[in-house]
């Protein structure tokens, strides 16, 4: 038995079920992403706080998630959740991974924004406290406009970092390029797939740096 | 003016600990209306840390301050009101590098206090030209100078109509030559009536300007008058020995 097909006869004939893994990847890694820093961001406003039991949940929850393996994770939300909390019963198995990919992402997007608010120098809180500002305002017109241009890029590159971690909701049969391999291997193409998937990956992701890149620049401009 | 009925700042035994490090030791002050008090001393004296916590910036770890009869406290919804009534000029400017002069000026006026944005637009201008930065209004602060971002603070500061002005060594961060024409506005500001409190290195501009002077040094007033007593004849051993280093 010889190598089989080369890969772009392969790409030729199977090209649709790259395209659709393709799109699957970039959605699941967005749904984690733009979710996980909605959660993100209230996370990073607990560890911000000054009081010290809100401090010390906000670091465990973001020690855990970071702490221990993503895989474990799904495994944990795809197998405990539906028995742990009934009423999402009636839901598909993908809210579950999905749920582990946002979570996950939500403690490095904490830290992320974190790192953005504490950037910005601490006499720009002062000046605007002193002119009578509340908190609030001082965190929305004047602390978060300044921490964004260090906080976007990084953004971006999470986004990138959760393309590849989202490989691992193919273990789940979620329709993401990992998972096409499962399905190509029904066909008997067993390395194939494995190298189209991987030059995706990298298309994928080293696209996505070039555009960080002239992002930062942009801001770095600005200043 | 130092008329009980006209105190506007009282600081009652003020008391100030960064950990096991006690700053300020118990100041009890009065500053009235319309009075121009600078403040003088050695770094670490705790001068700064006194001017900081008249607006609780630095929240007082003991004693208390009121402020035109309030007693202010870190975490009454009301502080914010008060604040808007204490200007404070910083000595590294602390200007909003994201918006520009304008914009710097008007935000707090529009977003605190209602004022609607043309009115404040139109006394920004008024207060630029005072300042001699009508030109600038568009600017972004990186194209300021040093000297043009602390009057661009002065000003923002102004605009909240305060009763009282806060400056905590505000031509210590400048280049020399631009320290003359921040002194000459804060001069102009202090001649109109405004009451000032200066936390200054500027021996010169102090006995100038000054209604009195406050020397504080290792967490107290060791030594206060008006700037003749306090610079011609000091009384204390520190004074003594601090203006012999400076003057």
């Amino acid at each position: 038995m010889g190598l089989g097909p080369g890969l772009f006869d392969v790409l030729q004939e199977y090209w649709p079920i790259f395209l659709k893994g393709t799109i699957g990847t970039l959605k699941y890694a967005a749904i984690a992403v733009s979710l996980g820093s909605v959660l993100g961001a209230f996370i990073a406003l607990i560890n911000l706080s000054k009081n010290k039991i809100a401090n010390t949940i906000g670091s465990v929850y973001v020690n855990v998630l970071r702490g221990t393996p993503l895989l474990v994770q799904m495994y944990i939300a795809y197998f405990f959740l539906p028995i742990a909390i009934p009423v999402l019963n009636g839901v598909t198995k993908e809210v579950y991974v999905l749920i582990a990919l946002i979570l996950n992402s939500s403690a490095y997007v904490s830290e992320i924004i974190r790192g953005g608010i504490n950037s910005v120098d601490k006499g720009q809180t002062e000046a605007a406290r002193s002119l009578g500002l509340t908190a609030s305002h001082t965190m929305t017109k004047i602390v978060l406009p300044q921490a964004v241009k260090n906080i976007l890029p990084a953004l971006a590159n999470e986004y990138i970092a959760m393309i590849k971690e989202t490989s691992l909701a193919g273990t789940f049969m979620l329709y993401e390029l990992m998972y096409t391999r499962t399905l190509l291997a029904n066909k008997f193409l067993v390395w194939q797939p494995l190298f189209i998937i991987a030059g995706i990956y990298l298309v994928l992701t080293l696209l996505l740096s070039w555009i960080v890149k002239i992002m930062e620049k942009r801001f770095a401009v600005s200043d | 003016m130092t008329n009980e009925n006209n105190v506007l700042i009282e600081t009652v035994d003020l008391q100030k600990s960064f950990g096991d490090l006690q700053v300020l030791k118990g100041i009890s002050e009065k500053i009235y209306k319309g009075e121009v008090i600078s403040v003088i001393g050695p770094s670490g004296g705790g001068k700064s840390t006194f001017l900081r916590c008249l607006n609780m910036l630095e929240e007082p770890t003991g004693g208390k301050v009121i402020f035109e009869g309030n007693v202010l406290d870190a975490k009454s919804t009301d502080l914010n009101k008060h604040r808007q009534k204490i200007g404070m000029v910083f000595q590294q400017f602390n200007v909003f590098p994201h918006l520009t002069v304008m914009e710097n000026i008007t935000l707090a006026p529009t977003l605190e206090k209602g004022v609607p944005k043309a009115e404040a637009e139109k006394e920004a201008m008024e207060l630029l030209k005072k300042v001699g930065m009508e030109d600038k209004a568009q600017e972004y602060p990186r194209k300021l100078s040093g000297g043009q971002k602390q009057r661009l603070a002065i000003v923002r500061a102004m605009a909240m109509h305060p009763d009282v002005m806060l400056f905590d060594e505000p031509t210590s961060a400048l280049d020399p030559e631009m320290v003359k024409g921040v002194l000459e506005v804060i001069r102009d500001l202090a001649q109109s009536g405004m009451t000032c409190v200066i936390v200054t290195h500027e021996m010169g501009f102090a006995r100038e300007i000054s209604d009195r002077v406050l020397f504080i040094d290792g967490g107290v007033i060791a030594e206060k008058g008006t700037p003749q007593e306090l610079f011609d004849h000091p009384q204390n051993a520190r004074t003594r020995e601090f203006l012999s280093q400076v003057l």
